[in-house]
Order: structure tokens, then sequence, then C-alpha cells
């Protein structure tokens, strides 16, 4: 039994293997670079943590008590996020993986199928919680000096911490699917999902975290320490992980094997419960999953009209590749029910300007006001280059297999390319110009900076969109299994580098000859001639940087495309 | 060998195959030809287990398909029409993993073997993302015959092979009947069901309209000598001319 299971995972351990011995030229590099910024983003994360932790442990009586709170957030939020991984993960490997064809017309057993995709959910979707919270565990375990059975504790509780999502997330799963198609359960997981993370982010805004480090906000000591120590549910299990954990770290009397053995049980439990649960409904499941998608709103014939309305601005060519770009974009789900997550992000964004507590700030509010409004223009950049990383960088890649129509046909690589490119700005534009005006009109900022704002943010998101179409023919991945693929890997990374390298390279150039301008109104000093014609100067500058990141990125992207075998 | 009876699958409101009831004995080369669309796929996927009937069952060997799923897949070789093969495995090593798939211990001489025969000796160490589609073909063929199945169900085997591929295939066929091995094809080449078959169904909106050997179908038609495409045509009413293109 055990044998057919790690029979059923070989094809992947030969998959990494055969991947590591027959690098592409150029890929040892991608590796490297991939490595090192996952290492630095590493140690990033541990010196936060520890940063952090040295602070409250600074705070007298309540640090300690600080810092446990924070571990119980820490793992409820991780486990939050597991489920819901596992859930999404396992409707992949237990319903829609190519394989499943081979091995269901296999004699091999449901229960070693199950076991295996099991083992496979778990990889998939945990991995990347385990590394990025490592750090956070192990600077627990510096900063409070703990013992080796801290560390013990810590290797016994993760195992059992990452089965239990796993067991209960594949089990809603095919509950899921039995009573949904599996195609019509990824939709509606993708929506639960994007839904989930943004109410989740709302309302963890909302809560205003950060009122818990500063005990002014709470009117008695008495009431600051009943919401310390308030405790999640005791039937969860990142309750019962925190329980078995701080014991460990504090080096005192706890009932940390009690919870250990729960959680190891709760992890027993979840996969024989699992396994029961797929033998009774896996396979009708499955079965039912191999229908087609049914017809959706976005076939309808007022979807068909707003789809022409969008492609009116474009003519001939470019209007049938804008036409059939943007019908495929809303008739995937996993595409346009990004746009709930847009929306989200912007509401928390904006909301957050609305709590910026000005008037206790050390500086003058009007001087604060517009400098937070010109430190705004970097991170609408930031969040505008996050948007086209995802929705933008992908535009060549979701050619797909059958990118070979484009090559066939009469039409230009660069009518193509301009044509993603025109599409892809007037969404990002628009994104772009409601963020900086809301947000300078929350900061209340002079007439100058807020055209300043309208003025940047519209050059800098034609460069950003350039270098999204330009950097995606450059690195397309024309092979993939779903669209969120896309952004991942060397490509999208560098993309990240370049966009921030622009923003970072406007702002600059802008920095000293907006600060000139805004003090000369702000406090009446006169700016001389030299001094026009050096503020002149950085502008032009700006312009042309903006030009640059405009044309450069379009004409590298066309010449590797032309360039492109098929 | 292989026997369907009243095998139904509903999708919904549409009926994909509606009770179908075939027997198709041992040694046979049994040709299963359709219009696109008529349920040809849908059978293949109910036969090989990975569809479950609405109503109805198939039995292979014996077996019931959903009832002794693994006795039945023991026995059965299947050869879909868009195989799935691991890219970044190699041609051998897929081979490895189906054998232990199929409890063989010790396949290395029987892989060997049909990677010869099927021309891909030379190409057993490559992954199998760099194969042409005719290649991949093959080796999902290669891998569907290592446990020496008494059945062998196959969806569009021509599809992507080269003249000589389709030969070699033509003549494993005839081959493995020879030997007593029962063989299910589902093709739209008709010229091979024309020289290979033995019986013949058609089907044409989930129902079987037609069975027998080729010369039947043929007085079935009212046209009797005729080649199989014209049979065919006017069977399932699609023997209206083009017309102005």
């Amino acid at each position: 039994m055990r044998a057919t299971v790690l029979l059923l995972l070989s094809p992947r351990y030969h998959a990494i293997k055969n991947r590591l011995y027959r690098l592409a030229p150029g890929d040892g590099l991608k590796t490297v670079v991939l490595t090192l910024l996952g290492f630095g983003f590493w140690a990033f994360l541990f010196g936060v943590s520890f940063k952090v932790l040295t602070y409250f442990r600074t705070i007298e009586g309540l640090g300690d008590l600080l810092a446990l709170r924070l571990l119980s957030m820490i793992l409820l939020t991780f486990f939050s996020i597991l489920v819901f991984s596992n859930i999404v993960t396992s409707l992949s490997t237990f319903y829609l993986s190519g394989e499943l064809d081979v091995l269901l017309s296999s004699p091999v057993k449901i229960e070693n199928i199950y076991r295996a995709k099991f083992i496979e959910t778990i990889v998939d979707s945990s991995w990347m919680t385990l590394i990025y919270g490592l750090p956070v565990f192990i600077a627990y375990g510096m900063v409070f000096k703990a013992s080796p059975e801290y560390y013990l504790g810590l290797v016994l509780t993760i195992f059992p911490f990452l089965i239990i999502p796993a067991g209960i997330g594949i089990i809603v799963t095919m509950l899921l699917v039995d009573a949904f198609p599996a195609r019509r359960t990824k939709d509606i997981l993708v929506l639960l999902g994007l839904l989930f993370f943004v109410v989740l982010y709302i309302l963890f805004r909302m809560l205003q975290p950060e009122k818990l480090v500063n005990p002014d906000t709470f009117p008695t000591l008495v009431q600051y320490l009943t919401a310390m120590r308030a405790p999640v549910s005791p039937l969860l299990p990142s309750y019962w992980a925190t329980e078995t954990l701080a014991p460990l770290l504090r080096t005192v009397k706890g009932d940390s094997l009690f919870y250990l053995l729960m959680l190891w049980s709760t992890a027993a439990a979840s996969i024989v419960i699992g396994e029961w649960v797929c033998g009774m409904i896996y396979y009708t499941g499955w079965s039912r999953s191999q229908e087609g998608k049914k017809s959706s709103i976005s076939r309808s014939r007022t979807a068909d009209a707003f789809f022409r309305l969008l492609s009116l601005p474009f003519r001939g060519k470019m209007r049938a590749i804008v036409l059939k770009d943007v019908k495929l974009f809303f008739r995937d789900t996993s595409q346009w029910s990004q746009l709930f997550l847009l929306f989200g992000l912007m509401v928390v964004y904006i909301y957050s300007f609305k709590l910026l507590p000005l008037e206790r700030a050390a500086l003058p509010s009007f001087y604060l006001q517009n400098l937070l409004s010109f430190l705004n223009l970097g991170m609408v950049g930031f969040v505008t280059s996050a948007v086209a990383v995802r929705f933008v960088f992908p535009a060549v890649s979701l050619e797909g297999a059958s990118f070979w129509i484009i090559r066939a046909a009469p039409i230009s690589i660069q009518d193509f390319l301009w044509g993603k490119f025109w599409s892809s700005l007037l969404p990002l534009l628009i994104l772009a110009e409601v963020l900086i005006v809301l947000s300078n009109t929350l900061l209340k900022v002079t007439p100058f900076m807020m055209n300043l704002g309208i003025a940047t943010v519209f050059m800098m998101t034609f460069g950003i969109t350039s270098l999204g179409v330009g950097l995606g023919a450059v690195f397309p991945k024309f092979k993939h299994e779903n669209v969120a693929q896309i952004p991942t890997g060397f490509g999208g990374i560098v993309y990240m580098l370049m966009s921030m390298l622009f923003i970072c390279l406007v702002i600059v150039l802008e920095a000293w000859p907006v600060y000139r301008i805004f003090t000369a109104e702000a406090f009446g000093n006169h700016i001389s001639l030299p001094g026009w014609a050096i503020i002149a100067t950085s502008f032009i500058m700006v312009a042309i940087v903006n030009i640059l990141a405009l044309f450069l990125p379009m004409k590298i992207g066309l010449n590797r495309l032309k360039q492109r075998e098929i | 060998m292989i026997k369907l009876i009243n095998l139904t699958k509903l999708y919904g409101k549409l009926t994909a195959v509606n009770g179908i009831n075939l027997e198709v004995s041992r040694g046979e080369v049994f040709g299963f030809l359709g219009p696109n669309g008529a349920g040809k796929t849908t059978t293949i996927k109910m036969m090989a287990g990975l569809l479950q009937p609405t109503s109805g069952s198939v039995l292979i060997g014996g077996h019931d398909v959903q009832e002794e799923p693994l006795k039945a897949k023991f026995i059965t070789g299947f050869i879909p029409d868009r195989p799935f093969l691991y890219e970044k495995l190699t041609a051998r090593e897929f081979m490895h993993f189906i054998a232990k798939l199929y409890d063989m211990d010790d396949g290395k001489n029987r892989i060997s073997e049909l990677l010869d025969l099927f021309g891909l000796n030379e190409w057993a160490d490559e992954l199998a993302e760099n194969f042409s589609h005719g290649m991949k073909q093959r080796l999902v063929m290669a891998s569907a015959l290592l446990h020496k199945p008494q059945v062998l169900v196959v969806d569009e085997p021509m599809v992507g092979l080269d003249p000589r591929g389709a030969r070699l295939v033509k003549d494993i066929f005839r081959d493995l009947a020879s030997h007593g091995v029962t063989v299910f094809m589902s093709t739209h080449t008709l010229e091979i069901v024309e020289t290979m078959c033995t019986r013949v169904a058609i089907i044409n909106k989930g129902e079987i309209i037609a069975e027998g050997s080729v010369e039947h179908l043929g007085r079935m038609a009212r046209m009797p000598n005729s080649h199989l495409e014209q049979i065919f045509l006017r069977l399932t009413g699609g023997d209206e001319g083009v017309q102005n293109l």
C-alpha cells in the first residue's frame, strides 16, 4: 500500500529531478536570483519579527502578554489561510489534474489515490506558509531565549497544524463537488476566496490592531488586560498550537503535552474521516466533473453589446484583438473575479487615509498632508504596478496555445502588441487617477499638488503599461495551467523590479523641484531664474524618462516576439 | 469479452448515450463509428471506468467496471484520444511508472521491447515535452500494452500518426487480435475499419443505429458493395453534397 502511494508521488519527484538536471541556458541564473530573493525576504521577515518582539519585551508587565496574543493571532491567521488554500488546491489535485485520467483508468485503489493526493495537496498549499512562518517562530524562540524543548515542540506542532486544515479542506472540496460540478465549484471558490480575503482585510483594518500597542485607547488597565487575555475559541487548532508553544517559550508549567495530543489526534481523525468521505463520494463527484461548462451570463446579448462598446475606440484588426481579449477576460472567472480584490484593495487604501492621525503629528498638518501626497505618488504607482503584473503582464501569454493564429494571420506583431497596450492602458489609467484624486481629496492638498499628482500618475501609467506589455512579450508563458501562474516566476519579478525602478526615478527627479515650488508657495519664498531653469530641467528629465519607459519596453518586446519560434 | 448492457449517460437534460447494448467477443477487432458528438468518447470513457453511467453496466471479461473496477482495469488497456503525459518525465520513466501501476515488478525487458517496437528507443531518455504529438501517441500506446491486456479500448488511434506509425498500429492490432486480444476501437479513419474490423457499430445521437459486418451495414443502407464512407453517410444522414463553398 505504501509502495503504491510512493509510486503515485514518484512522477513529481522525477519531474523535479529532471528539471534540475536539464536546466536550459539562463535557467541556472534565474534559479539563483529567485533563491536569493527568497532568502532575502526570509531574512527580512525574521528581522521585522525580531524587532517587534524585542520591542514588546521592553514593555513592562504587558510585553509577554502582547507577544503571546500576537502569536495567537498569527496562528489563527495561518490556520484560516491554510484551510482556504487547501480547499482551492485540493480542487485541482483531486478533480482537475490531467493525470487523473491515467490514475483512474488504472487498477489503483481509490484509498491510495486519496493518500497520494492528500500529500500532494499539503505540499502545494502549505509550503509557502511553512517557509515564511518559520522565521517568525524562530524569532520568538530567540527573543524569549527559549530552551531546546520549544524548538522540538515547534516541529511536533507544525505537522498536525498543517495536516488538519488539509483534511478539512479536502473534505469541504469533496462535499462541494458533490453538490456542484468541479468546474463550477472552481468558479465559486475563486469568487468566495477573493471575497474572503477582501472582507478579512477590511475587517482587520477596521479593527485597528495598532490600538493594542497603545494602552491609552483603553480607559482602564483592567479592560486592557482583559482584552489581552481574551482567548480565541478553545476549539480551534490554532488555540491548541498556541497553548502548546506558549509554555515552552516562557519555560513555565503548562498543558503543552495535552494540547499537542489534541493536535495529533485531530490530525489523524481528519485523515481517516477524509478517506471515508472519499470512498463514499469522490468517484461520483469526479465522474460528474467531466461535464463541460454550461453557458453563463457573459454569453448573453447584453454582455456582447457591452464588450462591443468597450472595443469601439479601436479599428480593424486591433479592434478584433481587443474584442477577443475583452470577451476572454469576462468569460474566465479567475480573471474578472480579481476585480473584486482590486475594488477591496482600493477601498482599504482610501480608507487608510481617513485613519491617518495627522492632527497628532509633530509637523504642521498642511506640510505633512502635501508631503504625504507626494509620497502617495509612489504608493499609487506601486498599486498600479501590482495590478498591472496581474492583468497587463500576462496579456501576451494569454494567447497561449492559440498564438499561432496571430502569427499566421496578416497582422503585424507591432499592431498586435500595441493593441494589447491600448486595451490595457485605459482601465489602468482609470484606476490610478481615481486613487490619486480620492486620496489627495482626503488629504486636503493644495491645488498644485493635486494637479501634479494627476499629471504624474497619468504619465507614469503609460510607462507602467508599456513595461507590462513589453516585458510580458519578452518573458511569455504560453504554456500555463492557470492565469495566476503567469506573473509568478522570473519575468514577473523582473517586471516588478523595473517598474519600481521607473517609479522611484520619477519620484526622485520630481522631489527637488516639487519641494522648491511647494515651499515657495507655502512660505512665500521667491524662486530665482536659475532656480526655475533647474526646475524645468528636472521636469524635462521626468518627461524623457516617461517617454523612454513608454517606447523602449515595447520595442524590446516587439523584437523578442518577432524572433520567437512557435 | 466486452458487454454493454442498457448503458445510459445523461448530462443534465442531455442524453449523451441512450441505452446501448453491445457484445464483443474475444479476439474481435470492433469498430465504433459515429459523427462528432454522437457519444463515442462518452461510451469509451464509461468502458475505461472514467465515467459513471447513469444506468446500465459495462462488463469487461465478466467483471463489472463499476462493481469490480480493479479486476476490470487489470485486464484492460486504454488509449484515450487526447492522452495525458507527464511532460517532465522521460519515455522510459513514464513506462516504468505505468508498469508499476499494473503491479509489474520487473518490466524492464518488456519496456525495452515496446519502446523498440514503437520506434522510440533513441528517445527513451528524452523528456516527453520534447515529443511530437505522434510520438506521444505512440508512447501512450506502448504503455497501454505493457501489462499484456486482454482487452484494448482505443479512442481515435490514428490521430497524429505518420504513415509508418499508422501501418505499425494496424499490424499490432491485427497481431493482438490473432492472439485473442479484443480490440474496441473508435475511429474516423474508415479505411482502417474496412480493412481490419470484424464488426462495426455506428452510434448517432447516443443510440446504436447499425451493427454488424461492413457487408451487413451495406445491405442495411441499401448500398451493397459500396465503400464504408458512403454507407456511413447514408446511415447517419450526412450524404447531402456540399454546395457552393
